[in-house]
């Protein structure tokens, strides 16, 4: 087994010199295959560093971008990395009609990052400029169809001098949108976390192994798990563009199948989608045996989806062994830890008493679970050489096994804070332990997680984790899937429990008969009454800009007693297309007053005035068909 | 030539994507308060890709709101003389 070890990504890229036969595929929407190889790769990287530099960008300086898809996105990262920049990925905006809540993301995450340039397709421009006016660090954008272009000449290839301390790039998280926080991850991070990954956890070998990924790649796990870990240990890999796998699921198995792929990684709710769309006949044809590592990480792991999906995909000859549960998040750059290889999913059963009152993780029979006395719960594996996992209490007092607290990390995969938040980081980073958040217990030195500690619920001093009632209730029929939030509120005597759903009737006696079924559910499984159960119409919860529940925001609106009530639709309404004539109005705004702006700073600039120009006559005929069209 | 009525076709797919029955829509719809998540969302586009055999870049995705919009972006991706209602 070939054993890569480079100092740094940087270094990492140089060792691909010459190395033609293997490197990253990536596939479009119709399944045309663009392969570059670790040379090529190399190359594309010294190649757009250049062109970076010609901008007056140096070491240090943050680029952020905007690039769907990774034959962009990938090349244009490392020639950034190359030249010793600090890339900012950010997603792009891509669901139909929410430019509004991405545009104040957007903003609010490049405030914190204070980019120099932004770097983005072309034809994605027009939808992003009505934000960037707002983003005074930006000197302005830089297409990705310019760095594809032949080196400039007289600017320097060569790759930047780093140290470990040096920032590698920032990891922003879906947090909320006002205060976003930009994980900095250093070069010295970047190195161990892929080697607990590709070494210690998944024993890759570069002559044998294939990745196989559609995740995003302004996701840690996309992007550390599937760019930056393969290229420091050489492991080949395909890039599935992630919308054509949302677009039809089946495409990862499918994908799998074709290249032989051996290692791929997804959260849970991929592996419930696609093991949904899988049809029989697809099933019959594809052969799976070759996977060794089916990773399950990035939200909670539901046991009911995992053991559907093995026994899904077992007639795809999936090897049951291959499912690997995992436990991450991006403060500790990527993994914190992993089930062993030849280890299959297990979970633990634990007395739900012992959990609530005594925050204890009493194993009983499994039995118990039906008779909803326990609860389930994934075992995560062990963390890494080098790292420690603890658990702590609220004192801060370190607990022994099977006692239930705070999860706390420490090793070099631990990032060196949030970028330019020192409140922030203390609170998370501070005493030499990254506070995850996250609630759990050690047990045989594997690391099991029940819950988020922020979201706990709390009634008559018992412990329940939100996200368990949550599954309870999206299971039952009638209840949208993925639409219930649990939280409590203050009670007489102790918190009380409320359930928030959008259901699919507006039948008014099958409204109360689902509210009664819920509130009984709820007591047989968890033996907790709720106090109030609102039933909301589909699409009025609030959620965050990854499509994920807000339960701070629903408990907010619940107290003010607006839950349900905001958002809903206003079908026809003058509102909407006042929204919407104001993003093509913003946007021309913000493009000219951007464009202004930079013509006086850059008077002698000629191309950027012609471009200018151009690009306001193409916005002016977008301005003038949407007018026509709307008004 | 093919005929496309859009709220028609909408309902179809969201039907057979995520089993919701939409009714009442229109061409002043807004697709983000129809209450689908935004994989049901993708899974519809590519529903209508199918059926009507075109694609749809996601940069002008990013632009729709309403089924209307919609509508004109399918309209402006199918063959001259096809007709596009909504």
């Amino acid at each position: 087994m070939a054993q890569w070890n480079a100092p740094n990504l940087i270094a990492a890229i140089d060792e691909s010199k010459g190395m033609t036969e293997k490197g990253y595929t990536f596939l479009d929407r119709d399944q045309k295959e663009l392969f570059l190889s670790w040379d090529a790769l190399r190359s594309e990287a010294m190649k757009r560093a250049a062109h970076l530099r010609k901008y007056g960008l140096k070491k240090g300086d943050r680029v952020a971008m905007v690039l769907p898809d990774g034959e962009d996105f990938v090349p244009t990262f490392l020639g950034a990395v190359w030249a010793g920049l600090v890339p900012v990925p950010l997603y792009p905006p891509l669901s139909l009609g929410k430019l509004d809540s991405y545009k104040d993301t957007m903003v609010a995450v490049l405030n914190k990052a204070e980019p120099t340039y932004l770097i983005t397709l072309s034809k994605m421009q027009q939808v992003l400029w009505a934000g960037l006016t707002h983003v005074k660090s930006l000197k302005g954008v830089i297409t990705a169809e310019e760095l594809k272009g032949p080196a400039p000449e007289g600017v320097s290839q060569d790759p930047a001098q780093v140290s470990e301390d040096d920032l590698a790039f920032l990891q922003f998280t879906s947090g909320s949108t006002s205060t976003p926080k930009g994980v900095a991850v250093t070069h010295g991070n970047l190195r161990a976390n892929a080697w607990a990954i590709m070494v210690d956890g998944l024993k890759s070998d570069s002559a044998t192994d294939h990745g196989v990924s559609w995740l995003p790649l302004y996701h840690d796990m996309g992007l550390i798990g599937f760019v930056i870990a393969p290229m420091f240990h050489k492991v080949q890999v395909t890039f599935i563009p992630t919308m054509a796998f949302v677009r039809s699921a089946t495409l990862w198995f499918e994908t799998i199948h074709r290249v032989r792929g051996t290692i791929t990684f997804a959260p849970n709710f991929a592996y419930a989608l696609a093991t949904k769309r899988s049809k029989p006949e697809q099933l019959a044809k594809w052969d799976l045996s070759c996977v060794k590592a089916f990773g399950c990480g990035a939200e909670p792991i539901n046991p009911g989806t995992m053991r559907t999906f093995v026994e899904t995909l077992s007639k795809a000859k999936l090897n049951p062994n291959a499912l690997l549960p995992c436990y991450g998040m991006a403060e500790a750059t990527l993994a914190i830890s992993f089930i062993g290889m030849d280890e299959t999913l297990s979970t633990d059963v634990i007395d739900s008493d012992a959990y609530q009152k005594q925050r204890t993780a009493e194993p009983v029979h499994i039995s118990k679970l039906t008779e909803g006395k326990a609860q389930e719960v994934v075992n995560c594996g062990k963390t890494f050489p080098g790292h420690e996992v603890g658990i702590f209490d609220d004192e801060g007092k370190r607990l022994p096994e099977r006692r239930i607290g705070e999860i706390q990390v420490r090793g070099p995969s631990v990032a060196k804070g949030y970028f330019r938040d020192p409140d922030a980081t203390e609170r998370t980073f501070g005493g030499g332990w990254l506070k995850t958040g996250d609630l759990g217990y050690l047990a045989n030195g594997n690391v099991y997680i029940v819950g988020r500690k922020k979201d706990i619920i709390i009634i008559n001093g018992r412990n329940y984790d939100p996200q368990r009632l949550e599954w309870l209730v999206d299971d039952m029929a009638g209840v949208r899937k993925g639409s219930s939030v649990a939280f409590s509120k203050p009670g007489a005597a102790s918190e009380e429990l409320i359930i928030v759903l959008e259901a699919r009737t507006n039948s008014e006696t099958e409204l109360e008969a689902l509210k009664e079924s819920v509130k009984q559910r709820i007591v047989e499984q968890m033996q907790l009454t709720p106090t109030d159960v609102v039933v909301c119409p589909v699409g009025s919860l609030p959620k965050t800009s990854s499509g994920k529940l807000q339960r701070s925001k629903t408990r907010q609106q619940y107290l003010d007693g607006t839950v349900g009530k905001e958002g809903n639709r206003t079908i026809g309404s003058n509102a909407e297309k006042v929204v919407l004539a104001r993003h093509v109005a913003l946007s021309l705004l913000g493009r000219s007053r951007h464009r202004a702006r930079r013509v006086v700073e850059h008077a002698l600039e000629v191309r950027s005035v012609d471009d200018a120009l151009g690009k306001l006559k193409l916005a002016g005929d977008y301005f003038s068909n949407r007018l026509t069209r709307l008004f | 030539m093919a005929t496309v009525h859009i709220p028609t076709l909408f309902a179809q797919a969201a039907l057979e994507v995520s089993g919701k029955k939409l009714d009442n829509l229109s061409g002043a719809t807004v697709i983000s308060k129809l209450g689908l998540d935004s994989v049901a969302v993708m899974e519809l586009v590519a529903h209508f890709e199918e059926k009507l055999n075109i694609r749809m870049p996601d940069e002008d995705l990013a632009k729709v709101q309403t089924v209307a919009d919609l509508g004109g972006l399918v309209k402006r991706l199918m063959p001259a003389g096809s007709e596009v209602t909504w």
